[in-house]
C-alpha cells in the first residue's frame, strides 16, 4: 500500500475514533439523534472501546507509513484534525453522523 | 489575593494571556507561514522557481564562487573593531581578510543554495574565541550564478525571523520578548487546563448557535484542547532551541574559560584540530569526500544527500571538512557527520550515534524546525499553528465580549482598547502580509535593496490597519460590534486575490499553469485565495450581525459572577 493511501486510511480511522468518543457522550448523542436521551451505558462503553481501537489502528498505519519519529507526530496531529472536524460536524452538520449512530444502534442493541 | 487556586489561575490566564497574546498570535501566525517559508521565497523571487537539485560539485561549482565572496560591509563595520586587537597593529582592510571557513547548505525544498565564508581576524583580542567576519551569498546551482543583492527571501528572511525575533534586533530584545511570550504560553496552557473543569466532557463541544460569548469560549477551549500537545511542544521546543545560545549563554559569559577548554579538549579527543597549524596546504577533492560520506551513510542504513558542508581552517595543514547528512527522512536534525582531513581527503572521524541527551535535543529541535520531507505533516503543522491563532484571537474576543456591556454602562474604555488592538493584531497582520506580497510583485526587480521597500510596505500597511482599527472602534464603547472587523475582512478579501493576479501579471505563472506542475507557487496562490474566501464569508456574517444589533442582555448578565 502506498504511503499516501496508508495515511489517508489513518486519517479516516482517527476521524472514526473521535466520532466514536463524541457519540459516547450524551450531549452529542442527543444532538445527532435530534432527540433527548443517551445510549445505554453498555453501548457507550462499547463505543469508547471501538473508538480506542480505531485510534490504535490509526497509529499502526502511521507507523507503517513513515519513520517512527515522524509517524508519532503525524498521528498526534491527525488526532487534533479529527477532533476538530468532529466538533465542527457536531456544531454545523450533526446529521452527517447519523450513519455512525445507526450503525452503533444495530451492532449493540 | 484571590480566594482560591482556580480564581488565581484564571487571573493569570486572563491578564498574561491578554498582554502577551498580542505577541503570541504574531509568533504563531508567522510561524505557520514559516512552515512554507522557502515556498514563499520562490513566489517572491521568480528566478528561483525550479526544482531543487542536490548539492552540486563543490570543486567545480561552489569553491570558485566561495573564493569570490567578500566580507559583508555591515558585519565588518560593526564587529571588526570589537574583535581586532589594535595594540598588535592596524585593522586588516575588509577585502584583505583571509578566509577561514567555508560552508554550504542545501535542503530538499530550496532550489538555490545558501553559502558563506567566515573570514579570520588576523590579530584578535581573544585568540581562542570565534573570530569571524561573515560573507554570505545565494547561488543558483544550475549555472553557478549568484542571486542579485537586495532580493529579499520573503519567507526565510522575513516571515521566519519575524516569528522568532519580531525583527527587533537591538540587544536581541525581540528574542527575549518572544521567549517571554513562549514561556507565558506554557503557563496559559496549564492555567487554561486548571480553569477548564469539564475537559473530556466538553472536548467536542462547540455551540455557535448560542449567544456569542458561549460560542467564543467554546471555540477557544476547542482549539486550545484538541491541539494541546502541539501548542505545548512548539512553545517548549521553541524555548529549547534558543536556550543555550540566547537565553542562558553561559558558555559565552560566565563559563567561557570552561567552554573554551572543553573545545580544545574535544578537538584533541576527536582528532579535529581546533586551531590552524600556520602551515599552508591545498584542499583535496571535496567531491570525493562527499562520495565517501554518502557511502558510509548508506553502509549504516541511512542513505541520504548532503545537507550541510563545512571547510574549517581553509588553506591550512590543519584544515578539515565536515559533511553532514540532510535529515529529511526523520525528525531529528541534520546529523551523522563525517569529517575528512582537508589536505588528503582521508576520513578523520565518523560521528557515532548521538548520546541519549543529544538525541533528545536533536529530536526536539528537529520537531520544531521541520527539515523533514513530509508534506502531510507540514500541512498539519500549519493547521496546528492556525488553531493556535484562533485560540488566542477568540481569547481576545471573549475578553471583550465579557466586559463590554459593563464597560459601556460604566463609561470605561478598556473593551474598546482591547478590541481595537485585537483588530490591529489579527486582521491587521493579514493585511500586512498581503501588502508585502503585493509590494514584492509591484516593485521592479532591479530596484536596489528591494527588500527594504517591501518591509516598508509591510510595516506601513500594518500601521494603517491599526490606525483604522482604532479610528473605527467607537461602537465598542456602546457595547456594539466594531465595524473595523468587517471592513478589514473585506480588505483582506480584496488584497489577497490582488496578490495572486499580480503574480499572474508579472510572471505569467497563473494557477492554470502551476497547479499540479509547480506546487510552491500554486500553494501560495491557493492559500491566498482560500484566505480571501474565508475573509469574505466572515465579512458577510459580521455585516449580518451588525444589522441584527446587540443581543438582548440575557439573564446571564445578572448571573455573572465577579470576573477577575
Amino acid at each position: 500500500m502506498s504511503e499516501a493511501l496508508m495515511l489517508l486510511i489513518a486519517a479516516l480511522a482517527a476521524g472514526a475514533g473521535m466520532a466514536g468518543f463524541a457519540l459516547s457522550q450524551p450531549m452529542h448523542w442527543a444532538r445527532v439523534a435530534a432527540s433527548e436521551g443517551a445510549a445505554a451505558p453498555r453501548v457507550r462503553r462499547g463505543l469508547r472501546g471501538a473508538a480506542t481501537l480505531c485510534l490504535a489502528a490509526s497509529l499502526v498505519l502511521c507507523l507503517a507509513a513513515d519513520h517512527p519519529t515522524m509517524a508519532v507526530l503525524v498521528w498526534v496531529m491527525l488526532l487534533a484534525l479529527a477532533a476538530a472536524a468532529v466538533a465542527l460536524l457536531l456544531a454545523y452538520r450533526p446529521r452527517l453522523l447519523r450513519g455512525l449512530q445507526g450503525a452503533t444502534r444495530r451492532l449493540a442493541p | 489575593m484571590l480566594s482560591n487556586f482556580r480564581l488565581s489561575m484564571a487571573w493569570l490566564h486572563t491578564w498574561f494571556g491578554l498582554v502577551l497574546g498580542f505577541v503570541l498570535v504574531v509568533v504563531f501566525f508567522f510561524g505557520s507561514l514559516s512552515v512554507f517559508d522557502r515556498e514563499f521565497d520562490r513566489w517572491a523571487i521568480p528566478e528561483t522557481r525550479f526544482e531543487p537539485p542536490p548539492m552540486p560539485s563543490f570543486d567545480q561549482v561552489l569553491l570558485p564562487l566561495l573564493q569570490r565572496v567578500p566580507p559583508d560591509e555591515a558585519d565588518y563595520a560593526a564587529n571588526m573593531p570589537l574583535l581586532h586587537d589594535s595594540a598588535q597593529g592596524p585593522m586588516t582592510p575588509r577585502l584583505q581578510l583571509p578566509a577561514d571557513e567555508f560552508w554550504a547548505y542545501t535542503t530538499h525544498r530550496d532550489p538555490v543554495l545558501a553559502m558563506g565564508v567566515g573570514f579570520r581576524v588576523p590579530q584578535p583580542k581573544d585568540p581562542l574565541g570565534h573570530n569571524h567576519i561573515h560573507g554570505d551569498t545565494t547561488v543558483d546551482p544550475r549555472d553557478g550564478s549568484l542571486l542579485r543583492e537586495g532580493r529579499q527571501k520573503i519567507g526565510s528572511e522575513f516571515f521566519y525571523p519575524l516569528h522568532y525575533s519580531l525583527h527587533l534586533e537591538w540587544k536581541f530584545i525581540g528574542f527575549w520578548i518572544v521567549a517571554l511570550a513562549a514561556l507565558s504560553m506554557l503557563a496559559m496552557l496549564v492555567t487554561g487546563l486548571v480553569m477548564h473543569r469539564k475537559l473530556f466532557a466538553e472536548l467536542f463541544t462547540f455551540r455557535p448557535a448560542k449567544h456569542l460569548r458561549r460560542g467564543l469560549l467554546d471555540l477557544h477551549n476547542l482549539t486550545g484542547v484538541v491541539a494541546l500537545p502541539f501548542h505545548f511542544f512548539f512553545a517548549f521546543t521553541g524555548l529549547v532551541i534558543f536556550a543555550a545560545f540566547y537565553y542562558l549563554p553561559v558558555s559565552d559569559t560566565m563559563l567561557r574559560p570552561l567552554a573554551q577548554a572543553h573545545a580544545v579538549a574535544e578537538a584533541a579527543a576527536t582528532g579535529l584540530p581546533h586551531e590552524r597549524a600556520g602551515v599552508a596546504a591545498p584542499l583535496a577533492s571535496v567531491d570525493a569526500m562527499v562520495v565517501e560520506a554518502r557511502r558510509r551513510w548508506e553502509a549504516r542504513g541511512m542513505p541520504g544527500q548532503v545537507g550541510f558542508l563545512q571547510v574549517h581552517h581553509v588553506g591550512d595543514a590543519n584544515s578539515y571538512v565536515s559533511i553532514y547528512r540532510a535529515g529529511s527522512d526523520r525528525v531529528a536534525l541534520v546529523g551523522q557527520a563525517v569529517h575528512f582531513k582537508g589536505s588528503t581527503g582521508e576520513v578523520l572521524r565518523e560521528e557515532p550515534a548521538p548520546t541519549v541527551p543529544h538525541g533528545i535535543e536533536e529530536f526536539l529541535t528537529g520537531l520544531h524546525l521541520q527539515h523533514f520531507e513530509h508534506w502531510l505533516l507540514r500541512w498539519l503543522y500549519v493547521f496546528g499553528g492556525l488553531l493556535g491563532c484562533v485560540c488566542i484571537a477568540t481569547g481576545f474576543l471573549f475578553f471583550v465580549e465579557k466586559r463590554k456591556r459593563q464597560h459601556a454602562q460604566q463609561g470605561l474604555a478598556g473593551s474598546r482598547l482591547v478590541d481595537a488592538l485585537a483588530v490591529s493584531t489579527v486582521t491587521g497582520m493579514l493585511i500586512a502580509t498581503a501588502a508585502i506580497l503585493i509590494a514584492n510583485r509591484l516593485l521592479p526587480d532591479g530596484l536596489a535593496d528591494k527588500g527594504w521597500w517591501e518591509r516598508l510596505a509591510f510595516w506601513l500597511a500594518w500601521l494603517l490597519a491599526a490606525a483604522h482599527a482604532f479610528w473605527r472602534s467607537a461602537p465598542v464603547a456602546q457595547a456594539r460590534l466594531s465595524p473595523a472587523w468587517r471592513e478589514q475582512c473585506w480588505a483582506i478579501a480584496a488584497l489577497c486575490p490582488l496578490a495572486v493576479l499580480l503574480n499572474w501579471a508579472t510572471t505569467g505563472e497563473h494557477l492554470g499553469r502551476t497547479l499540479f506542475q509547480y506546487w510552491p507557487v500554486a500553494g501560495v496562490d491557493l492559500a491566498l485565495l482560500g484566505t480571501a474566501g474565508l475573509a469574505a464569508v466572515a465579512a458577510r456574517r459580521l455585516a449580518r450581525r451588525e444589522r441584527r444589533g446587540p443581543s438582548p442582555a440575557s439573564g446571564l448578565a445578572a448571573k455573572e459572577a465577579a470576573h477577575v
